[in-house]
């Protein structure tokens, strides 16, 4: 890294980089601490208290939270990038909604004979901050739970199924490299093939010759990893058993627990003022903000883990 | 297992369920993958090998290694009719459960990459342990014991795909001796590997035979790197097991000056691989009196061969491709290329040799305009009339059949059907034409890719390590097409780790080191200059010098021929190519008797060889 910084001037933004994905880094690794069942009921609860508490008080309130959490995990550069294109997402839903659903009783403009009301124009960007939310979140919760955590916690539960994700896992990046390598091949061929820009129907051939040798040459491969797997046993005994690295302790049940007890909280209290509230034909039924007071907390227990565990790093 | 033997074959004979018929078409009926057509079965074979003991199984392409090795472990057992006894661990194989199979039997493959089923280092070990339905915590030691014993705990929790091959060959070994197997069978496990990773696999199986006293048993084409380590040298050659013991391996503590020349280790190591076929050899006995300074000379010898032939085209040729100061890298990682120059001659054989990760293939890769510089120039004259051998062959092939796939850029590069009946004579696969490329064996398809390019006339011919997996004799065909192709005027750049190769082809050496050309230097001063790049003295070099001296030989009636001949160049032409295509037909055929038959080959090449001799000779 150093060096190549040194040498050429795209080094210099590949160090800023770094530095902001190992900010990011520091909080993620706290969350290595934790067996992945407790990541994935948190982000499992999240998700589906966000999604489904349509309120507009909630779903704002999830919103903020998922781009704090996104700045705690991945860094507030890459979230800031990410908005660029999430924010319009939200405008063009807020919009188009009141063209389809004409309810709601402001009416603020006509177009030709379509009314547009304020409470439909509230409902779209409802809709809209509810589904970055919980595109964030998901981008969150991909960066603390990585696949091979998921597909840990498969090879406890259901060990073949854990076995196929993790064959896929490896197959999709060796079918990429060896994609590379035969088109690399062919295009430095020029003594086979005059050297001219290809029409479109020539590019489609060639992109049908490089898949068909592309399977060829898996299928090939796949016949050697079938031998290397009845080699090793495949299939010898009844059942298989899985090599588990991360065992689930009395300290992960704890903040198990602990979490279930907020996310209860929360979900009931967001269920009550999603039940009292209306959007149509007018806004109507809003609780008191207090309500939200429990899912406002559950959003903010990642901090408090991360500025836990640093505490207590620091201590020593 | 009250018996003291491992493995014991009794008038064990093995033969394929019917002949395959290739010119029918018939080819595409298979056998399991890695067993190629061409071998018609074993036996019968007696061959016993006690525990603790580690067999080096030699043999020529085609000769039954494989089926041999595949017999032994019943889950991938070759499909066929068998007489004889197979005991293993002193019961006969069908008795084996497929759970008891799995546990005692190991078998490590030759492919470091498609071997490889899960997607983390961590649970490939794990994965043989997880199928015989072995208990999470004996799991974890038994993973935690190996893993420690092949030093992998830095990379365990790495991705197999960031791995290079030689760390994925170890995996591939540590994840079968995981489950404790009492015979460890490898099937040419280090054809795969650059010199230096296959001597770090090596050690690591001599540890597991020494240290562990686990039985092992290696089929391989090249036994030259693994004699020092091994107890006994088994032979496979019509279809029969010849063994003998090994003296002097390690072991016994008799090679004390092992670390200081490894040109000696290689020829007694060399020697020792001769032994058990025959008595007198000329060039063997050479070799083994020889002290380094010989070496050296026999090593110029195959050096000047084609430094007069390049010292002509050279003479008259400018720079063929020119790179200055290229910088190099993929995605945003480090640095492949820093900073590179480097300059080849037009009409050159021009070799870059370096260790694993310093850049050839990126090298090749940005001389053939597939990749472009960071930073720096990089001119190629030669660009439109180019040809690139990949490292894999498999990368070229899209066609079904041998003839099809040589016949695929007939029309664009336009070349005749003689020009493929010639090219398919040099390479031996005229009886293959209907083959499809995928059930020829490695040696063979690195051919008929090496092949597939030189139809296409290129001027510049890149090669991406010619001779990787390949054996003596194939070896040897390549560098003849190789050296052919330059005779007649074309640039080739080949990377290579395969020094005894490169010394005998190149003209010219370039050593890449940290991204840099360290050196460029002739062929001859090259090696004379280095400690550790010294090219060995393996079945290559003498397959070479065998060739060389019978050329030698030859001389006196070649130039009666030559001065007959002189009038009429295009018969002499047609001769020549008849001849050195019986020649190279010959090479394969005879391949490992060729060194033992140094006299009686000496007679049929002066008949009908010496091509390269006569063209030598041309103004």
């Amino acid at each position: 890294m150093l060096c190549s910084g040194a040498t050429l001037s795209s080094g210099a933004r590949d160090m800023q980089r770094s530095a902001f994905s190992d900010a990011g880094r520091g909080a993620c690794a706290c969350f290595d601490v934790l067996h992945p069942v407790v990541s994935l009921v948190y982000w499992l609860v999240l998700l589906l208290v966000g999604m489904l508490s349509f309120q507009p008080v909630v779903t704002a309130l999830f919103f903020a939270i998922s781009l704090a959490q996104g700045a705690l995990i991945r860094g507030g550069r890459e979230v800031a990038r990410s908005l660029a294109w999430q924010l319009p997402l939200v405008a063009v839903i807020a919009v188009v909604n009141p063209l389809f659903s004409a309810s709601g009783s402001t009416e603020l403009f006509r177009i030709g004979f379509r009314a547009v009301y304020a409470e439909s124009l509230l409902y779209g960007a409802c809709m809209g901050f509810a589904l970055v939310g919980m595109l964030i979140t998901f981008a969150n919760a991909a960066r603390v739970l990585s696949a091979d955590k998921v597909m840990q916690l498969f090879g406890g539960v259901a060990p073949v199924v854990g076995l196929m994700l993790s064959m896929t896992m490896k197959l999709v990046p060796q079918l990429v490299r060896q994609g590379r390598v035969i088109d690399s091949a062919q295009r430095a061929c020029t003594s086979a093939r005059p050297h001219r820009t290809l029409g479109r129907r020539e590019r489609m051939r060639d992109a049908f010759r490089l898949s068909s040798v592309l399977l060829g040459w898996s299928m090939e491969d796949s016949l050697t990893t079938a031998d290397a797997m009845k080699a090793r046993g495949w299939g010898a005994a009844k059942r298989r058993t899985a090599y588990v690295r991360e065992r689930f302790r009395t300290a992960d049940a704890l903040v198990l627990v602990a979490l279930l007890i907020v996310a209860a909280a929360a979900a009931l209290m967001c269920w009550q003022v999603c039940r009292a509230f209306s959007f149509y034909p007018v806004v109507s039924g809003i609780e008191p903000v207090w309500y939200c007071v429990p899912f406002a907390l559950y959003g903010a227990l990642p901090f408090l883990w991360v500025a836990g565990v640093k505490t207590k790093e620091h201590a020593l | 297992m009250s018996s003291e033997l491992a493995l014991e074959l009794r008038e064990f004979c093995f033969s394929y369920p019917e002949p395959p018929d290739d010119q029918d078409g018939s080819s595409d009926l298979r056998k399991g993958a890695g067993e190629r057509l061409e071998t018609a079965g074993v036996g019968p074979i007696n061959w016993c090998v006690s525990h603790g003991e580690f067999h080096v199984l030699t043999g020529g392409t085609g000769s039954g290694k494989t089926t041999l090795l595949r017999s032994c472990k019943p889950s991938i057992a070759p499909v066929g009719r068998r007489s004889g006894d197979l005991l293993v661990l002193g019961q006969p194989i069908e008795h084996l459960s497929c759970f008891e199979a799995a546990a005692r039997i190991g078998y490590v493959a030759q492919s470091p990459e498609s071997q490889m089923v899960c997607d983390t280092v961590w649970r490939e070990m794990a994965f043989g342990l997880e199928n015989v339905g072995v208990a999470p915590d004996v799991m974890h030691r038994r993973v935690a014991e190996v893993a420690h014993f092949f030093g992998i705990e830095p990379w365990f929790r790495r991705r197999v795909d960031e791995l290079s091959g030689g760390q994925r060959q170890v995996l591939a070994l540590a994840s079968t001796l995981a489950l404790r197997p009492s015979v460890l069978l490898l099937d040419e496990p280090t054809s795969q590997l650059d010199p230096i990773a296959e001597k770090t696999f090596l050690h690591a199986l001599f540890r597991v035979n020494r240290e562990l006293g686990m039985t092992v048993v290696v089929a391989t084409h090249s036994p030259e790197a693994m004699l020092p380590y091994a107890t006994h040298l088994a032979h496979l050659a019509d279809g029969r097991v010849c063994v003998r013991r090994v003296e002097g391996s390690v072991s016994e503590g008799s090679r004390g000056a092992f670390g200081n020349c490894p040109e000696t280790a290689c020829t007694a190591a060399a020697s020792a691989v001769s032994a058990p076929l025959a008595a007198t050899r000329v060039v063997v006995a050479t070799h083994a009196d020889a002290d380094a300074s010989d070496v050296a000379t026999t090593h110029a010898v195959g050096v000047t061969t084609h430094t007069d032939v390049a010292s002509r085209a050279v003479s008259t040729c400018a720079d063929a491709i020119i790179c200055r100061d290229v910088y190099m890298r993929y995605d945003q990682s480090d640095f492949v290329l820093r900073g590179l120059d480097l300059r080849v001659l037009e009409g050159s054989v021009h070799a870059l040799i370096g260790g694993n990760g310093c850049g050839k293939t990126t090298l090749l890769h940005t001389v053939a305009h597939i990749v472009r510089p960071v930073r720096g120039r990089v001119e190629n004259r030669l660009h439109d009339s180019q040809a690139l051998l990949p490292q894999n062959p498999k990368a070229l092939f899209v066609c079904d059949t041998v003839l099809d796939e040589l016949r695929e850029w007939q029309r664009s590069a336009g070349y005749s059907d003689a020009a493929i009946d010639k090219m398919l004579a040099s390479i031996g696969l005229t009886h293959r034409v209907s083959a499809h490329p995928y059930d020829l064996s490695g040696g063979q398809q690195q051919l008929l890719a090496l092949a597939k390019l030189l139809l296409t006339n290129p001027s510049l011919l890149l090669l991406d390590e010619p001779t990787k997996g390949l054996d003596a004799p194939t070896k040897l065909l390549v560098a003849t097409l190789i050296a052919k192709r330059a005779r007649s005027g074309a640039t080739v750049l080949l990377a290579t780790h395969d020094l005894s190769f490169a010394a005998r082809i190149a003209d010219t050496i370039t050593l890449l080191f940290d991204g840099q050309n360290a050196c460029t230097q002739p062929a001859a001063d090259f090696f004379s200059d280095n400690l550790f790049y010294c090219p060995p003295v393996d079945e290559l070099a003498r397959l070479w010098d065998a060739r060389t001296a019978a050329a030698a030989v030859a001389d006196g009636t070649e130039d009666h021929a030559v001065a007959d001949g002189a009038e009429d160049h295009t018969a002499a032409d047609g001769v020549e190519d008849r001849a050195a295509a019986a020649d190279n037909a010959q090479v394969v055929e005879e391949g490992y008797r060729l060194a033992e038959e140094h006299a009686a080959t000496c007679e049929r090449v002066s008949m009908c060889g010496c091509a390269g001799n006569r063209e030598k000779e041309r103004p």
